[in-house]
């Protein structure tokens, strides 16, 4: 290893770096900001979409069964349904266990006692091994004799799922802007950079340095501005995580938060991955076009 | 060592720079290229270290034809060569020795050739003395002799000077003029386009002269200025230098 070779190629890093510290902490900034975001954005998706999973899983299909189906119907009905494969089981729930449990689940909240007949029909208590599977099975017992009607809550959540999937995608196209944004701010910083070296870059190509390593310095600079910009917004992240996390859990404790937080260290890899790739592809560009002309 | 075929050189705005140029410069020979401002002088010279591609003609650099070099060979026939501009082109902010080493250290060379190279060129321009000075506390004729100090650090074999008395006054001129005649007696191939006519006629050297683009004359141990009768352009280049 050329030490001295080494502390050259730092030495010019480091002047470039230094030239212009307010455009370059502009940059870092912006990377910051739009790290931050797309971080925030991919653990808020992971996190609905592992909430909204295991919310699916314990979803039930309700059939309630017409007045005319009597006990023996209904346990021919309720084989019928417990062959098909996507069904994972069946329970029989007659009406006066059906009030029972309304009167249990309602108590504090209503009086019950006001009721003077039971209004509820007989009703089978489905459960799909898949939940992707809960409508098409819910459709097919619909169609059964001495079914009166068909109900599941999958209904909201799928559609809550949907909006959520639309809103991931809106924010990720927030997110798409603003990384343009990040790369042309860091762009920007790096032709200024050339521009402030101009004299140094046709004395290194008089003298015979190559275009690669011309560019090497300006290239590091890019990755600079963007890891440290990713860097500080994982860290940022990782702080957030910690207070905020906690807090969520214990507001919303009816959401299975725990079960879907995303590996951190995988998703600060790949955000400085971003962060990175910007910055380096941005500063490319600015030089290579520099070097073209 | 170089060697022009008719060799033209039109720029994008229509300007004929060069027309129709053939030259040949021995290996080792010391060249004056002559003629007054916008002759092609800088033009030629540009050609010769590929900052310009010629419209038309071969250009031949020590077996290398220049003309049709690809883009990504070019630092490799930069690194053979030296050139030296009449604004010195240092860098302000770097020493001396960091200007010289520089040229040395963006072509990748190892610190060990950096530490051997550079106080020997130092030393062949007589400025080792000032390796730790800054160019704005260098005459003149010291920041030229940096330049050359790093247009030799690759050991070239050929050295091409623009205009390099160009802002120096008589005295540290002869010095530079001095220093190129050594550096070419230790065997570099030197070319010195140049307007100073006391420096042409004291060194007496091959002296080619272009006038709109065209070697109109070419005499070994040569004077700035045709002889009188010579032909009817050295009249003209009276009146005009």
């Amino acid at each position: 290893m050329d030490w001295g070779k080494l502390r050259f190629f730092l030495g010019e890093v480091t002047r470039n770096f230094t030239r212009n510290a307010a455009m370059q902490l502009t940059a870092i900034g912006t990377v910051t900001v739009t790290i931050a975001l797309l971080g925030s954005f991919l653990a808020v998706r992971t996190t609905l979409a592992g909430v909204g999973a295991s919310i699916l899983n314990k979803i039930e299909i309700a059939v309630f069964l017409d007045d005319k189906t009597t006990g023996d119907a209904a346990q021919v009905l309720r084989r019928r349904i417990a062959a098909d494969p996507h069904v994972l089981s069946v329970a029989y729930v007659s009406k006066a266990q059906g009030l029972h449990e309304m009167r249990d689940r309602l108590k504090g909240q209503m009086d019950t006692t006001l009721l003077t007949s039971n209004p509820l029909p007989d009703a089978l208590r489905v459960r799909v091994v898949h939940p992707d599977d809960v409508t098409k099975v819910a459709a097919t017992i619909a169609k059964y004799p001495g079914v009166a009607n068909v109900s599941y809550a999958a209904q909201v959540v799928t559609r809550a799922l949907r909006l959520a999937d639309v809103l991931a995608k809106i924010a990720l196209a927030i997110v798409g802007v603003l990384v343009l944004v990040a790369a042309i701010i860091i762009s920007n910083t790096i032709r200024l950079t050339v521009f402030a070296r101009r004299r140094e870059i046709a004395i290194m190509q008089l003298v015979g340095a190559t275009n690669a390593y011309i560019r090497g310095p300006f290239i590091c600079e890019g990755l600079l501005d963007g890891v440290l910009g990713a860097g500080i917004a994982i860290g940022l992240l990782a702080l957030a995580r910690r207070e905020l996390v906690p807090k969520l859990i214990v507001a919303v404790p009816f959401l299975p938060l725990h079960a879907a937080t995303p590996n951190g260290g995988m998703m600060a890899l790949q955000l400085l991955g971003v962060g990175a790739a910007v910055g380096v592809v941005a500063s490319w560009i600015s030089v290579g076009r520099y070097l073209r002309t | 060592m170089i060697s022009l075929r008719g060799v033209s050189l039109v720029y994008p705005n229509g300007t004929r720079a060069l027309d129709g140029v053939d030259l040949d410069v021995a290996k080792g020979s010391f060249v004056f290229l002559v003629g007054h401002s916008g002759t092609g002088k800088s033009s030629l010279l540009r050609l010769l270290y590929r900052e310009q591609v010629p419209s038309q003609g071969q250009v031949t650099v020590d077996g290398i034809r220049v003309d049709r070099l690809r883009r990504s060979r070019v630092p490799h026939l930069r690194r053979n060569l030296g050139v030296v501009f009449q604004d010195y082109k240092l860098l302000a902010e770097k020493t001396v020795w960091e200007n010289v080493a520089f040229a040395l250290q963006v072509t990748g060379a190892k610190t060990r050739d950096v530490m051997r190279q550079v106080p020997r060129v130092l030393d062949l321009v007589g400025l080792s003395h000032k390796s730790r000075m800054f160019p704005t506390e260098l005459s003149g004729g010291e920041q030229q002799r940096t330049a050359i100090a790093r247009a030799l650090v690759n050991n070239p074999k050929l050295l091409l000077c623009d205009e390099p008395t160009g802002n120096l006054d008589p005295s540290n001129t002869s010095e530079i003029m001095e220093l190129l005649l050594r550096i070419n007696l230790k065997g570099t191939t030197v070319v010195v386009a140049t307007h100073n006519q006391a420096v042409v006629d004291r060194m007496r050297r091959r002296v080619v002269r272009l006038d709109d683009g065209r070697i109109v004359a070419d005499e070994e141990r040569g004077f700035y200025f045709l002889e009188r009768g010579a032909g009817g352009l050295g009249q003209t280049s009276l009146l005009s230098g």
